[in-house]
């Protein structure tokens, strides 16, 4: 065990294959209870992600933190290796702006339809894609 | 064997134009092949991933809290309905195969075993609805009268996680929705390049028996399995990672299961297309020995007339 680890080994895997992979001083993710950071050596952990971004820490201190928007799913970390398990991801300068404001603007239309017709299921998915559009908006404009 | 001249040639000329087609349908399947294997290794990464975390959250979710059927009221599926036993009045079948044709045994393969397997337990158009991935399996069961009450045609070459959203949606809606108790997946497994299994997979509820299955199937990808082992911490808790990742895991299962037919589909063809390219090839070999003989047989002829001829001519 390296007890004077510097970083950890974040990766990020989507069914799509394995998207990101780097060396970090520290992983901070956001739980549906709030955000949890990660240093090397912590204990070993497994939460589930909120529709939100990842913010990894750069090893070079005047390099910016790379974010990455997440579409839910979880975090497994053991041995400074960290695994991030998503049903899709995507990077700050991947991120399609145009679509993503589009995505927005049908999720909003959604939204108001679902309730009007009061359909609850609707209502949430119609949310949740909000919250996704928005989450890849707030990403790319950072 | 009193065949003209040209009746061989143009029969030599169709049948090299075949096997053209034929070679060319092989390469395509074969391009294909490669392409969703090399898909199908990055996302095995993601399924043990995900398999290996549910099923060590699932089995301790249903050691403790039993078999209680708790209905929700809500219209979206919860985890205790993914896992729960309800007594089975209907039975979801979930039949996975090919739209296109030239595909050698895959079709026949599947619905043939899934006939079998329903008439071992029982199956028929009152206890069980047909859920068809692929226009074969959907025109040959609304043929037999069986109740078709999803059909999904076009799944693409390669298909990515998105295409199977749609389908797991609907299905999942389905069971919440009580048109079936359980669902078994009917596909054909790729072993290799030459041959294919059938499987019957009881996808839904999601038992211990699901969990053999796919972990039988991600011992192969041993190095990206997690042990979660007792000193992993839970954040927020146990609960609440199983009811967000549970139906991913059953994303994952059907996704893995449709790569998995698609695979077998892919090999399928290309063997087939191979033996029919083998075949002509057979074909215009005999057929160019019968034309050389039908040539030299014809010069003789004229030989014979011309020499008959001047003979007849002294």
């Amino acid at each position: 065990m390296a007890d004077n680890a510097k970083s950890i080994t974040v990766s990020i895997v989507t069914p799509d294959g394995q998207v990101y992979e780097n060396k970090t001083p520290m992983l901070v993710v956001r739980t549906i209870n709030g955000e949890l950071g990660i240093l090397p050596n912590h204990i070993p952990v497994i939460a589930s992600l909120a529709i939100d971004e990842v913010r990894i820490k750069q090893l070079e201190t005047d390099q910016e933190d790379d974010e990455i928007a997440v579409n839910g799913g979880f975090v497994e970390f053991s041995d400074n290796v960290a695994t991030i398990v998503a049903d899709s991801a995507e990077r700050q300068n991947d991120i399609d702006v145009a679509r993503a404001e589009n995505a927005r603007k049908r999720a909003e239309s959604r939204i108001q339809e679902a309730q009007q017709k009061h359909d609850d299921a609707e209502l949430a998915r119609a949310q949740v894609a909000l919250r996704r559009a928005v989450n890849r908006l707030h990403v790319a404009h950072r | 064997m009193a065949e003209s001249l040209m009746d061989v040639k143009r029969r030599i000329d169709s049948t090299k134009k075949t096997h053209q087609i034929t070679s060319a349908m092989q390469m395509v399947s074969t391009a294909k092949l490669n392409q969703i294997q090399k898909h199908t290794g990055t996302y095995q990464v993601y399924a043990s991933k995900v398999e290996s975390i549910v099923s060590h959250l699932a089995k301790a979710h249903l050691m403790t809290s039993g078999a209680g059927v708790t209905n929700s009221n809500s219209n979206t599926i919860s985890v205790s309905e993914l896992l729960a036993q309800r007594p089975v009045k209907k039975s979801g079948l979930l039949v996975i195969t090919s739209d296109r044709g030239l595909v050698g045994s895959y079709n026949s393969n599947v619905l043939r075993q899934t006939n079998d397997f329903m008439s071992e337990h029982g199956l028929n158009t009152d206890n069980a609805v047909v859920l068809a991935v692929g226009g074969t399996g959907a025109d040959f069961y609304k043929k037999n009268g069986m109740n078709v009450a999803y059909e999904y045609r076009g799944v693409s070459d390669v298909p990515t996680f998105k295409e199977v959203r749609e389908i797991v949606k609907t299905v999942t809606s389905m069971y919440h929705n009580e048109v079936f108790d359980e669902l078994y997946v009917f596909y054909n497994h790729f072993i290799n390049r030459l041959s294919s299994g059938f499987r019957a997979i009881k996808m839904l509820p999601i038992s211990e028996e699901t969990f053999a299955q796919s972990e039988k199937d991600n011992r192969k990808a041993k190095d990206t399995r997690v042990d979660v082992g007792p000193e992993y911490e839970m954040e927020p808790s146990e609960d609440a990672i199983l009811s967000a990742v549970l139906p991913q895991y059953a994303e994952s299962l059907v996704y893995g299961a449709i790569l998995d037919a698609k695979t077998a589909e892919h090999a399928s063809s290309s063997t087939a297309m191979k033996s029919a390219s083998d075949n002509a090839g057979d074909l215009i070999d005999s057929l160019n020995l019968k034309y050389n003989r039908a040539r030299q047989a014809a010069i003789t002829t004229e030989i014979t007339e011309i020499t008959g001829g001047l003979v007849a001519q002294e």
